[in-house]
């Protein structure tokens, strides 16, 4: 009962054996379900009314995307009859949003960094540590959405108040999982390093952090989501530009037809940095 | 039992050393316990390892020796007591001593060949700049003594690339010796190195450290449960044991006593009948019971 073809009683098989083909089509089967079963409400709803916004059919859902990539958000200027594909997709609504949404999220990625180091350094150094586990640890217990309104005193209601949301947001977490994992490197490991005339930054630095810096990869790829969920609730709330602030738009007109390709676009752009990271995480670190 | 008198003989005060690389006085460890009491692990140590010694520290489970070699490690303090390494105090972790843990004796994020090469390119580093020409030469010529290390440990070039986890326990123990053994550190610290290993791999790093102390003779402390190997590795034998029967229990010194170097083969002597005669008598010491049981109920020797 190990190979050969599926039978149901094998899903709650734990010994099975799948072959790479089954495993390949069995991972697309749940995507075709959810396709299927939209396509089929979007089909129910439209025989009911032909003018059914709610569930858009697939000719709505294509037209929203042409608008959404070849023509420019309604706040800017209409382009000129010759212009190329590329001059529309370049002054679309999506490219606008996407680079504005980009530009805060990779900004606020850069800005983790130290949050990771910090990490490092509490539990490397015992002062440092003693010094910030505490306060980390309360911090971390702070509704980071709660600190909005803060932010938007502080830092106005520009840029820097949505960046700093993500950062606050997610920075606790990354510092105290940093330092759970550099607490984790064996004891041997530092004391070894040690007898090999490492000084004190070459154990944090080229033993510890390198061989936890694929953990620390995976939390990143781990904390993506959070840290999306920040930037769209600064621009929900306030922004002029945005994925966000699209789909937020967009609610108001009803605009399923945008709003679908939106929320599809930004699954795909994050598993996309998912797939870098970790591709990029098998690559840097062959060992783990 | 010959032999062992000839040992009670040797267990009497040790000579003046020429040169004591390792000095223990009065080191005493103790923890906080439950209800602010202390745990005693070690009370009243007193210590003198000449250079050159190979010295086996034993005892059963819990009786300090990991602690001791902590202790000269410079991981742990004393909380009384005084240690010295080559003459100078032991205040922290540093290159004096090499040391090889039972494991995670490796640097996982590194190949076999990397890991060697880690202590030299540090102490290199402290006088050559990173991208200085003198350091990419200095890495090349260290490159082919790694090697010529790692050979000599039994490693096979092929598997000079492979990272630790890649290699078994016993190679991944042979490459962490030629790491300690690149640095060349007047010490040698081993923690029950050899524990984890089965017996045949342990039999064949048994015979290569002693090689290596015979051709090298750094002074190696040698931490170990087992008996057979600390006898047959060992030009001295200290054994720790727990008096539990006191106040306050603590673990001191029971036996002290130099160990006859053979010539012969170590497999050759650890069949020979004068060797069962010395673990029976060292661990006569080691477990005080009623009746030292040597041999299963078929009849054969445990040793």
């Amino acid at each position: 009962m190990a190979t050969g073809a599926l039978h149901p009683g094998r899903l709650i098989d734990v010994q099975a054996r799948p072959r790479q083909l089954s495993v390949q089509a069995l991972s697309w089967m749940l995507f075709i379900v959810c396709i299927g079963f939209y396509l089929h409400v979007s089909a129910t709803r439209h025989r009911e009314n032909s003018e059914d916004r709610v569930v858009p059919s697939g000719a709505q859902l294509l037209h929203g995307i042409k608008a959404s990539v070849l023509e420019p958000a309604e706040e800017d200027d209409a382009l000129e009859d010759g212009a190329s594909t590329w001059q529309r997709i370049h002054h679309s609504m999506l490219w606008k949003d996407t680079a504005s949404s980009s530009r805060r999220f990779f900004i606020s990625l850069a800005l983790l960094v130290p949050a990771i180091l910090l990490g490092l350094h509490m539990a490397v150094f015992p002062y440092i540590g003693a010094v910030c586990l505490r306060f980390v640890l309360f911090f971390d217990k702070i509704v980071a959405l709660s600190l909005l309104p803060i932010l938007f005193i502080v830092f106005g209601i520009d840029e820097w108040s949505k960046i700093m949301l993500m950062v606050i947001g997610v920075a606790p977490t990354l510092i105290l999982d940093t330092y759970q994992m550099a607490q984790a490197v064996p004891r041997e490991q530092v004391v070894k390093a040690f007898t090999l005339k490492s000084s004190n930054f070459d154990v944090a630095y080229r033993v510890v952090l390198k061989q936890i810096l694929p953990q620390v990869i995976n939390s990143v790829r781990l904390n993506l989501k959070p840290m999306v969920l920040f930037l769209f609730a600064g621009e929900m709330i306030a922004a002029t530009d945005g994925l966000a602030y699209r789909i937020a738009i967009m609610r108001r007109h009803m605009g399923m037809d945008i709003i679908i390709p939106y929320l599809l676009w930004v699954a795909i752009l994050l598993y996309g940095v998912d797939a870098l990271l970790r591709y990029a995480n098998r690559r840097l670190h062959p060992w783990f | 039992m010959v032999l062992a008198a000839k040992v009670e003989e040797l267990a009497a005060p040790m000579e003046a050393s020429v040169h004591t690389e390792i000095s223990l006085q009065d080191v005493s460890v103790s923890y906080p316990a439950e209800k602010q009491q202390r745990k005693t692990v070690l009370s009243g140590v007193n210590l003198e390892i000449e250079a050159g010694e190979f010295v086996v520290l034993l005892g059963e489970t819990g009786c300090g020796k990991s602690t001791l070699l902590r202790l000269i490690l410079g991981q742990e303090f004393a909380t009384e007591g005084k240690i010295c390494v080559d003459g100078k105090s032991v205040t922290r972790i540093d290159a004096r001593c090499g040391y090889v843990p039972q494991k995670y004796s490796l640097f996982p994020d590194r190949s076999a060949l990397d890991n060697v090469m880690y202590g030299p390119l540090n102490a290199h580093r402290k006088f050559a700049g990173w991208f200085r020409p003198s350091r990419y030469r200095y890495r090349k010529q260290l490159r082919t003594e790694a090697k010529e290390y790692l050979t000599r440990m039994g490693l096979r070039p092929g598997d000079m690339k492979k990272y630790p986890h890649q290699l078994s326990g016993g190679m991944q123990q042979r490459v962490a010796i030629a790491q300690c053994l690149m640095m060349r550190p007047p010490v040698l610290l081993m923690d029950e190195a050899f524990s984890a290993l089965d017996p045949s791999t342990r039999a064949s790093l048994q015979q290569l450290v002693k090689q290596i102390w015979s051709d090298w003779r750094p002074t190696v402390v040698f931490v170990t449960h087992n008996t057979p190997e600390a006898l047959l590795l060992g030009t001295r034998l200290i054994l720790l044991t727990r008096h539990t029967d006191q106040e306050t229990p603590h673990s001191n010194v029971a036996l002290d006593m130099k160990l006859p170097v053979s010539d012969e083969l170590l497999s050759a002597r650890k069949q020979s009948k004068e060797f069962r005669e010395l673990v029976e008598y060292v661990e006569r010491f080691t477990c005080p019971g009623p009746e030292l049981v040597t041999q299963s109920p078929h009849g054969q020797d445990f040793v």
